[in-house]
């Protein structure tokens, strides 16, 4: 106690004695800034250092390459102009890819949002049992997405898949998942719904957050539960939500491993059309036709897209986002 | 994962630039005339993507090992991979020799990222084409220049189930591709469905592994001298309205596709032991894997006969070997690659093949090596009689149809013509456009990326 008392007075003094200096115009509480300042910048320069070179200077390189032909075997960049961007509106297959994306996105991301809310109201309702239910959840997102899509292979098998075996007990004929162009789409959404979980777990850290005195209050006013969750559960973890939305989003329009895996693993694929996602065609300008530059303006047209996307999300959630303490 | 796919992608993607722009790649290891073939092979040679881990493997690298005596063999056993090739040739760490799809031979060949080998060919005194079959060596020809060493000739044949074709009353000769009605006449008698699903296959066409089998064999065109896309070619209409015949006679191409998918090929239930195929096109190899049960089966073969009623084979995943733009030790590389495809090397895997048959009780069901003299010499000397004249019947119509092999051709856009191809099929099986229109279209994509590829 007496030390703490004495650490108070040494510092209440040390306080007293700066605040003097600076109110004398003297140089010490701007060198103790500088100081500061400098050993904040060398704390944070490995990860500044790595933004630089790995995404920075990465960036600024693959804009100059987005405008150069490139030929790997002699190493030559020249000049293109603007002829891969002209390519991106000429190339019709760049629309379907951004399509197939588009659709996937508006599809998966409020499949995605609405069933990792609704595991993670069932986690948070029932407390016995929590710690292991939200390992049990937690485990598929932890499995190789190698073996996630090879087990998904067998369960959407379209005659003897196990999805379609079990919609057959209810008389529903199940549709050909992975063959037919019209289900390629749904069934990569299937597949990252079972990795759901990583959404699931800040939801769930964002129900614990919310006040128990809000819902003892509006169940003395006679609120039911739907109009529980919808005026305050909601609006409070709307944080939350906003994160989840715009995360997902642009996973959504970045998606590649399951569409790889599940379609583009071989030279099989029955349904290449459908599942052309953007990420995919992307990747087969860069490796599989060395044209470099037509990948980058493309990787570049997806940045501008997720950046006006995400823009007009962050504008939306002004208006309609909780913070506590602000709005 | 997810959230890093394009990531990924970007990063390799500007890695390999970065690295090209560091380290270049221009040089073919050897100055303008290119790499000195005839010198001693020595030194560290580097390979990637031979595997040795079966018995053919180890006894062909062991012979190789002893004909290059002073040369350090480091071998990289994972299966190639286009992306980290791109990423090696422009970072410059490259192997000297490298074992890949005889598909991506062209692709590589017309960017200049491997050597030509007619030199070293000449350097060995080897005359590829009196060493290969015509089919194998077509398949890495482009612009009139021997690209690659290959290897393996995968003849395909129709396996027919004679369990259920006998108790059906068809004959083998009613699984004649030249004449579509005598076939769909076989599948009808054979085909059965439960809960609206196919339970037996009367003919699995395996329509989109066996693509160029189909398309070629029954008078299809689908890239020209040059290697561009002629997927449009009128005479590509009849095998894909052919293919949709077959599959709609069986349930339709999704729920056959799916029926296949879900067999367990490689299992001791496989499409052949289970019934659930009466025939199926399948590569030579795949005796192999039904020689454990020949005594549960009773099999034979028939050719697969083009539009005009000849034997039509051709192969699908077979590799070849490439030497890099810019290995180092390209001498050793061509000795080595020409050392694992003569016959005396392929003998050698003949003997430790017979050993390993003699050893589980099995038949030895040949070796197609994708060179005819080795292939003959091997006939004559490790396949006998097996006490199962089923499978002896199936070996020898392997053998008879080898030599009737034809090359799918060699563009630097192969893949993509392929891909284009099954998207094709996909399309005109499933009843979403018409022959016609679904070859037009894959036709203009096909030749996009053609365009692209050759332009450089």
């Amino acid at each position: 106690m007496k030390r703490r008392e004495a650490g108070g007075l040494a510092g209440a003094a040390e306080g007293h004695t700066a605040s003097r200096q600076a109110a004398a115009g003297g140089r010490p509480r701007g060198t103790a800034r500088g100081h500061e300042a400098l050993a904040g910048y060398l704390f944070i320069s490995p990860w500044i250092v790595g933004f630089l070179v790995f995404v920075a200077g990465t960036m600024v390189y693959s804009l100059v390459i987005s405008f150069s032909h490139y030929n790997l075997a002699t190493g030559d960049l020249r000049p293109a102009g603007t002829a891969n961007y002209e390519q991106l509106l000429a190339d019709p297959r760049v629309a379907t890819s951004l399509g197939n994306t588009l659709f996937y996105a508006v599809l998966a991301v409020p499949v995605e949002i609405c069933f990792a809310l609704m595991l993670a109201l069932l986690l948070h309702a029932n407390r016995r049992g929590t710690g292991f239910f939200r390992t049990v959840y937690y485990l598929p997102r932890m499995t190789p997405l190698v073996a996630t899509a090879s087990m998904f292979l067998l369960l959407l098998n379209g005659n003897t898949g196990a999805i379609n075996q079990a919609l057959r007990l209810v008389g529903i004929e199940g549709p050909q998942w992975l063959v037919d162009p019209t289900w390629v789409k749904p069934s990569i959404v299937l597949m990252t719904l079972w990795a759901v979980s990583g959404t699931m777990v800040i939801f769930l850290a964002a129900l614990q957050t919310v006040p128990r005195e809000l819902y003892e209050v509006a169940e003395l006013d006679g609120a039911g539960p739907v109009r529980k969750f919808f005026s305050i559960t909601l609006p409070m973890i709307s944080g939350a939500m906003f994160f989840n939305v715009i995360v997902l989003t642009i996973a959504a329009f970045q998606v590649f491993d399951q569409a790889y895996l599940l379609f583009w693993r071989d030279q099989s694929n029955t349904a290449p059309e459908a599942s052309l996602f953007y990420a995919v065609y992307l990747f087969q300008q860069a490796f599989r036709q060395f044209d470099f530059g037509f990948a980058a303006a493309m990787a570049w047209l997806l940045f501008v897209i997720l950046l006006v996307l995400t823009t007009i999300q962050a504008k939306i959630a002004t208006r309609h986002v909780y913070y506590e303490g602000a709005r | 994962m997810r959230h890093n796919g394009v990531t990924l992608v970007a990063v390799n993607l500007v890695a390999v630039l970065v690295a090209a722009a560091g380290c270049g790649s221009g040089d073919n290891g050897g100055g303008p005339e290119g790499p000195d073939f005839s010198a001693t092979p020595a030194g560290t040679l580097r390979a990637w993507g031979f595997n040795s881990t079966d018995d053919v493997g180890r006894a062909r690298l062991a012979h190789a090992q002893g004909l290059l005596g002073g040369v350090t063999i480091e071998i990289d056993q994972t299966g190639f991979d286009a992306q980290k090739f791109t990423t090696r040739i422009a970072s410059g760490n490259l192997p000297d020799v490298v074992q890949m799809d005889r598909q991506y031979v062209a692709t590589y060949a017309a960017q200049r990222l491997i050597l030509p080998m007619d030199r070293c060919y000449s350097a060995k005194n080897v005359d590829p084409k009196a060493r290969f079959y015509p089919a194998v060596i077509g398949d890495v020809t482009y612009e009139n220049q021997v690209w690659a060493v290959p290897q393996f000739f995968q003849p395909p044949t129709i396996l027919i189930n004679k369990k259920l074709t006998g108790a059906a009353g068809v004959a083998d000769a009613e699984f004649d591709t030249s004449n579509p009605t005598a076939l769909l006449g076989a599948i009808a008698k054979l085909y059965k469905e439960s809960g609206g699903v196919p339970a037996t296959l009367g003919f699995h066409p395996v329509a989109t592994g066996q693509t160029n089998l189909w398309m070629l064999g029954l008078g299809g065109r689908l890239i020209d001298e040059k290697g561009a896309p002629t997927l449009d070619d009128p005479a590509n209409v009849y095998p894909l309205e052919t293919l949709k015949r077959i599959l709609d006679a069986q349930g339709g191409f999704a729920k056959v596709k799916s029926f296949g998918d879900s067999f367990d090929v490689f299992g001791q239930s496989n499409q052949f032991v289970t019934d659930k195929v009466a025939a199926e096109v399948n590569f030579q190899w795949y005796v192999n894997v039904l020689a454990p049960y020949k005594d549960r089966l009773e099999l034979s073969a028939v050719p697969f006969k083009g539009k005009d009623g000849k034997p039509v084979a051709i192969a699908a995943g077979a590799t070849a070997f490439v030497i890099p733009a810019g290995a180092k030790n390209p001498s050793a590389a061509c000795a080595w690659a020409l050392a694992l495809t003569s016959q005396d090397n392929w003998m050698a895997a003949a003997e430790a093949r017979a050993a390993t048959v003699q050893q589980r009780n099995s038949i030895f069901t040949g070796l197609f090596t994708g060179s005819p003299d080795a292939d003959r010499a091997i006939r004559e000397k490790y396949v006998k009689p097996s006490g199962n004249a089923g499978f002896d019947q199936v070996i020898a119509t392997y053998y008879d149809v080898v030599g009737a092999g034809r090359s799918f051709g060699a563009s630097p856009a192969g893949q993509q013509i392929q891909q284009e191809l099954i998207n094709a099929i996909t399309a005109t099986s499933l009843g979403s456009k018409s022959a016609q229109q679904a070859l037009a279209d894959a036709q203009a994509a096909a030749k996009r990326a053609y365009d692209t590829v050759v332009r450089g």
